[in-house]
């Protein structure tokens, strides 16, 4: 019953996520990690519980009367079978007694049932609500997060703790919690209910007890070796695949298709390994304490029997006996269970709690700010930044655009140029120096209203998996139809989107092979055009689009953009060439800068670059 | 189902033991309670203490010959439920490794890693449990009903009525919820997409402001799939009450029958409690058989997707041809169409044909989404021509072993796939035999070789999650430098070359020429400045070729070539060309 209703809880973890959450499908049942600050991540978890304050004392109100019951109902039981049972004390079969019993234990039954049902819905319904406050309030968080934080963590890690840790949160809170209580009231109903009947019958049942207790120690004890080391080999697994099959272009290119099964193979044959002594160990639990189970029940007997014929206890006091020993040793294999189940669950939820009480992302200031008078003026002055320190990546770097400019930064890889986008728009902020926007210092403006007056279309394009419409309207959600299209003429989408059959409402997967790279990239350039902003960045936006189309887009963008800042990383120069200015940067600083014209003439860095787009023929 | 169960075959004698065995171990607890009964009912009743003790030591050797039935019935069942996932899981993943570029577009990566994973745990599951809790449920379910009505067949009559009323109770609930479980699966699957967005497009939502935009797109998948959650659960939590009023109904009526046959004399009170055990035991097997039966739907579903992998053979099947030519390094297109199978209604490319001799280095140029890779995917079979023929060393490239073919051709892809091994070892992928001074020497024509130096363990740093902590142009190199050191006949770059800043490709470029002047070069690329140097240059305009010439002839005679040209160049050049 138990290991089913577990593999219905796991529920199935969506893969095709991102990998290095290291925790992957199939993990159940035998949990292998312990919360560090467990009275502080406890009290967390009861002041989300305790939001619903109601269901939860409503929850255990039910929960600890349909204990009782199911307490008491075996007496009740025993007494209807002592009413049937001929005895010298009791000579015939009492027909009205019997009867009378029977109609008690009907309105027993009855009521535990209801009551087990409504515990039923209060657990359902406190956990959902719980668990929705939690994901809410988690997301929140994680959609402030600085970018500093996303950049710095694994993906695969952060959504594990969004999916995983959560809905193992969510479990605890349905199920372990409510068995660990109504488990210890079982445990304490049961053992008083067996000391009123025979205190002598009781103690045999210790026997019980005592080898239940060594034996799911010991063999716990061989689990907690073998199943997190078949967790490990599976995680391993699961990384292999996912880096196969996603790297799989390059395998087949390289025809190193054999190879890659040969090494898949050993760790499925590792897994084979190590998963069948771990499983045969978690198999064993069953049997070994069924076997327990009806020793005990032996014992019962035996001594029942033996204290039946010298007339201490009557044959109802067996039968009833048999029951609360059963359910006597159930809640303390599920207490064991259920304890270690919630130390994973707390395991699970200080994770969350992690991202929760990460730093989030400061909303900026608060001077006053109107995106619709924003000029564009941007100055530079002093920076100096690193990512890490001792590193640095800027150094007393001063650039300044003048409102309308177009300003081209090129430099080698690693030169800092996406680091000066970074800065501008406050993914990052600078160690020292300062960045002003029309003469405010940018960490006065609001945030948002600073990222508002902003346009950008980045390195990595990203699509959401929604239509191709819907992807562009990302801009401006409340962009008009007629709106959407013209951005997508304008940035050349509505070449290929027309021709879909689906058109605009094609539907989009997030990394999907349907689009090629640059129609990803154009896309991208049409949700910025959308966005209408008074000062566009284009961050090698158009290395995947051929020179012509970028050409028409650029002229178009030319027309939208008059009068607006905008700032051009790119290596080719015909991307970059009309540009008001273009700055050189090297080692974290602006080497040159001037026009087309006037670097070419200098003979410097730029003219370098510049001569490298002909070194195909020059020799 | 059936064709994935054809794995156990090879383990027959395994499998079959287990369930040998747990009908051991449950025809041992059947005996149990009409043993305590006999205990009950003429020992202690019969104060015959001799009789409880010879029964206890019959019952305590049933009771252990059960527990190792038990325990051996889970080594079998373990045994051939590991080994038939593994051997599943091997054939699954190496038809992986052979399918068709085609198909893993049409399954998605994503969804074959998922097939991989928890299809085939599901699979494994399933068939531990089947060797089992199958087994051992139905046996319970039949002895238990044996065993009542041996102990008094009106007895029979109770189950007669409960028995229905519960397989139908169960089969409702099921019917209802099955359904539902799917639809929490696909909520889920919502809320998890919306989360990676978050977390991988941050930069756009942020630089777009789109936070509360967002966070109210999460709360309707959140509030969608806790909704649904709570339906499923609140249909669940009707199974269990509703069924042990069913369950405690029957006890009810099992005592007072019993009762009046004791009346009668005809029944002993021992054998009322062993009936209200059984009565029990098989009660509760219908509720196990209910949910195992989700637990079948489940892994059936699974079975199905994993046999989707099994039954797709390779679209592009391997040719005979060991690749054994005179000439080595010549590439023929001839007459070459070409759509994506079953996407598109329009042909990609349309009737092309050039010829690019050894030695030669030819240029591909053409607008975005014109047809370039798919050119290029044609030339290792990565997919196959609608119509036309691919000439490799002028043999078809569909006569040839598939790696013999692909073992003369070194692939540069348009996205680095980098692995979590060394610097080193990335780049030995090309060729594992390669040797330390071979990989160092195709860093340095791949312009590698200088960053490298630059890491702490120089090439035995290791290369993160897919490459995440390199720069585009430093994945680029890297994956050049691992076509370059497996010393091919063709070298094929896919616009490789984009994330690189204009000294380093000058710099490639001419280290290329340098070092590999026999090797035969075809190159996608965007600048002209790339492919100037080429010996010859195809331009690629709506999917056909629209000229074929080097750089002076195409300035002279092709329209779309001077347009690209001037795109990029225009004025200027001549002052510094």
């Amino acid at each position: 019953m138990r290991r089913l209703a577990d593999n219905n809880n796991n529920k199935q973890p969506v893969i095709n996520l991102r990998p290095g959450g290291g925790r992957g499908p199939g993990a159940m049942g035998i949990p292998h990690e312990k919360a560090k600050n467990v009275k502080g991540s406890l009290k967390r978890i009861i002041s989300y519980i305790g939001k619903n304050k109601n269901l939860l004392f409503a929850m255990l109100g039910v929960m600890l009367v349909a204990t009782l019951l199911n307490i008491i109902a075996p007496s009740i039981q025993a007494n209807a079978i002592d009413s049937i049972t001929v005895t010298e004390e009791h000579p015939a079969v009492d027909l009205n007694e019997l009867l009378n019993w029977m109609i008690v234990l009907g309105v027993v039954y009855l009521t535990s049932a209801l009551l087990t049902y409504f515990q039923n819905i209060f657990a359902a319904k406190l956990s959902q609500y719980t668990v929705r406050i939690m994901r809410k309030d988690l997301f929140a968080r994680i959609s402030r997060l600085p970018i500093k934080y996303i950049d710095t963590h694994k993906h695969g890690d952060i959504m594990s703790r969004m999916t995983n840790d959560v809905e193992n949160v969510s479990n605890s809170v349905s199920q372990s919690l409510g068995s660990l209580v109504s488990g210890v009231i079982m445990l304490v109903g049961c053992f008083t209910m067996m000391m009123i009947y025979s205190w002598q019958l009781t103690l045999v049942s210790m026997i019980t007890i005592v080898l239940t207790l060594f034996v799911s120690k010991n063999l716990s004890k061989l689990m907690r070796k073998y199943f997190p080391m078949q967790q490990r080999k599976l995680g391993q697994l699961n990384g292999q695949i996912e880096e196969t099959v996603s790297g799989y272009k390059t395998v087949k290119a390289f025809t190193r298709e054999a190879r890659v099964c040969e090494e898949f193979n050993a760790t499925s044959d590792e897994l084979r390994r190590i998963g069948i002594k771990a499983q045969i160990l978690g198999g064993s639990m069953g049997p070994c304490m069924n076997c327990i189970g009806n020793i005990g029940f032996l014992l019962i007997a035996a001594f029942g029997g033996w204290f039946a014929i010298e007339g201490i206890i009557s044959i109802g006091t067996i039968q009833a006996f048999i029951t609360y020993s059963k359910q006597f040793t159930r809640p303390i294999n599920e207490i064991a269970n259920q304890y270690a189940q919630l130390q994973s669950a707390l395991a699970g939820a200080e994770r969350v709690f992690e991202i929760m009480d990460s730093e989030p992302e400061d909303e900026g200031g608060n001077e006053p700010f109107e995106i619709e008078d924003v000029k564009g003026d941007i100055n530079f002055k002093d920076v100096q930044f690193s990512y890490v320190e001792g590193e640095p990546v800027l150094t007393d770097f001063d650039l300044w655009v003048k409102s309308g400019q177009k300003i081209a930064i090129v430099g080698a890889t690693g030169s800092g140029k996406t680091t000066v986008i970074n800065l501008l728009t406050r993914f990052y902020d600078v160690d020292g120096g300062v960045i002003t926007l029309d003469g405010q210092d940018i960490r006065s403006i609001p945030k948002e209203k600073l990222r508002g007056s902003i346009g950008m279309v980045l390195q990595d394009t990203v699509i959401f998996s929604d239509t191709i419409a819907q992807n562009i309207r990302y801009g401006r959600i409340e962009a008009t139809d007629e709106e959407v299209v013209a951005a997508a003429k304008l940035a050349r989408v509505d070449d290929f989107a027309s021709k879909l059959a689906d058109g605009y409402d094609t539907q989009l997967t997030e990394g999907g092979s349907n689009l090629s790279q640059g129609q990803r990239q154009l896309i991208a350039i049409a949700r910025a055009v959308l966005a209408d902003p008074k000062i566009l960045i284009l961050d090698e936006a158009t290395s995947s689009i051929d020179t012509r189309t970028e050409m028409h887009i650029q002229q178009a963008m030319i027309a939208l953009m008059k009068g607006r800042t905008s700032l051009i990383i790119a290596h080719r120069l015909s991307t970059i060439r009309d540009a008001d200015k273009i700055v050189v940067l090297a080692g974290g600083r602006v080497v040159e800068a001037g026009d087309h014209e006037e670097l070419l003439a200098q003979r410097g860095a730029y003219y370098d670059l510049y001569q490298s787009q002909f070194a195909g023929i020059a020799t | 189902m059936i064709k994935v169960l054809k794995y156990l075959k090879k383990y027959w004698y395994i499998a079959a033991l287990s369930p040998l065995f747990m009908i051991l171990e449950v025809s041992m607890d059947l005996i149990q309670p009409d043993l305590m009964s006999k205990i009950v009912d003429q020992g202690v009743l019969g104060e015959n203490m001799d009789l409880i003790f010879e029964f206890g030591i019959q019952m305590i050797i049933f009771t252990f010959i059960g527990c190792i039935g038990g325990i051996l019935s889970g080594v079998f069942g373990n045994m051939a439920a590991q080994s038939f996932a593994n051997d599943l899981r091997k054939d699954a993943f190496s038809k992986v490794m052979k399918m068709s570029f085609q198909q893993t577009d049409k399954f998605t990566t994503g969804s074959l890693v998922t097939r991989l994973t928890n299809d085939i745990t599901a699979c494994q599951d399933f068939v531990g449990m089947a060797l089992r809790m199958m087994v051992r449920t139905t046996m319970q379910f039949v002895g238990g009903i044996y065993m009542v009505l041996n102990i008094d067949a009106r007895f029979g009559l109770i189950l007669l009525v409960t028995l229905p009323v519960q397989l139908i109770i169960v089969a409702v609930v099921l019917k209802k919820g099955a359904p539902l479980f799917g639809v929490v699966q696909s909520k889920l699957d919502r809320v998890n997409s919306v989360v990676q967005e978050n977390v991988s497009g941050a930069r756009v939502v942020k630089a777009y402001t789109r936070e509360q935009y967002e966070i109210d797109r999460f709360g309707t998948a959140n509030d969608e799939l806790c909704n649904t959650n709570l339906r499923v659960q609140k249909l669940m939590a009707l199974l269990v009450p509703v069924l042990s009023i069913l369950m405690n109904a029957s006890v009810l009526a099992v005592i007072y029958l019993g009762g009046l046959q004791v009346q009668a004399q005809e029944l002993e009170v021992g054998r009322i409690m062993a009936a209200i055990t059984y009565i029990t035991q098989i009660l509760m097997s219908v509720m196990m058989i209910g949910m195992m039966f989700q637990q079948v739907t489940r892994a059936s579903a699974s079975a199905k997707r994993i046999r989707e992998v099994l039954d797709a053979d390779p679209v592009i099947g391997s040719g005979s041809f060991d690749g054994n030519t005179e000439i080595k390094g010549t590439v023929e297109f001839r007459n070459i169409s070409f759509r994506y199978p079953g996407v598109q209604a329009n042909n990609v490319l349309e009737d092309i044909s050039f010829t690019v001799n050894k030695g030669e280095t030819v240029a591909i140029l053409g607008a975005t989404g014109c047809g370039k890779t798919s050119l290029v995917n044609l030339i290792a079979r990565f997919y196959d021509a609608t119509e036309g023929q691919v000439l490799v060393d002028g043999v078809d490239v569909k006569e040839y072993d598939l790696d013999a073919l692909r073992k003369k051709i070194g692939f540069v892809l348009q996205k680095s796939e980098l692995f979590s091994d060394t610097i080193e070892n990335n780049i030995r992928w090309g060729n594992p035999d390669a040797t330390d001074e071979e990989v160092r020497e195709a860093a340095m024509i791949a312009q590698a070789d200088g960053f490298i130096q630059g890491f702490t363990d120089g090439y035995k740093d290791i290369v993160t999650e897919k490459g995440s902590s390199l720069s585009g142009g430093q994945k680029q190199r890297l994956s050049i430098a691992r076509a370059i050191v497996k010393k091919p006949e063709i070298l094929i770059f896919d616009d490789s070359m984009s994330a690189l800043d204009l000294t380093t490709d000058a710099k490639l470029q001419r280290a290329l020429r340098e070092n590999l002047g026999d090797t035969t070069v075809i190159m996608i690329a965007q600048r002209v400045a790339s492919v100037m140097g080429a010996d010859k240059i195809a331009v690629i305009e709506n999917g056909r070729l629209a000229a074929f010439d080097n750089h002076e002839n195409l300035m002279k005679s092709c329209d779309v070539y001077q347009d690209i040209y001037n795109s990029q160049m225009r004025e200027g050049d001549e002052k510094v060309g």
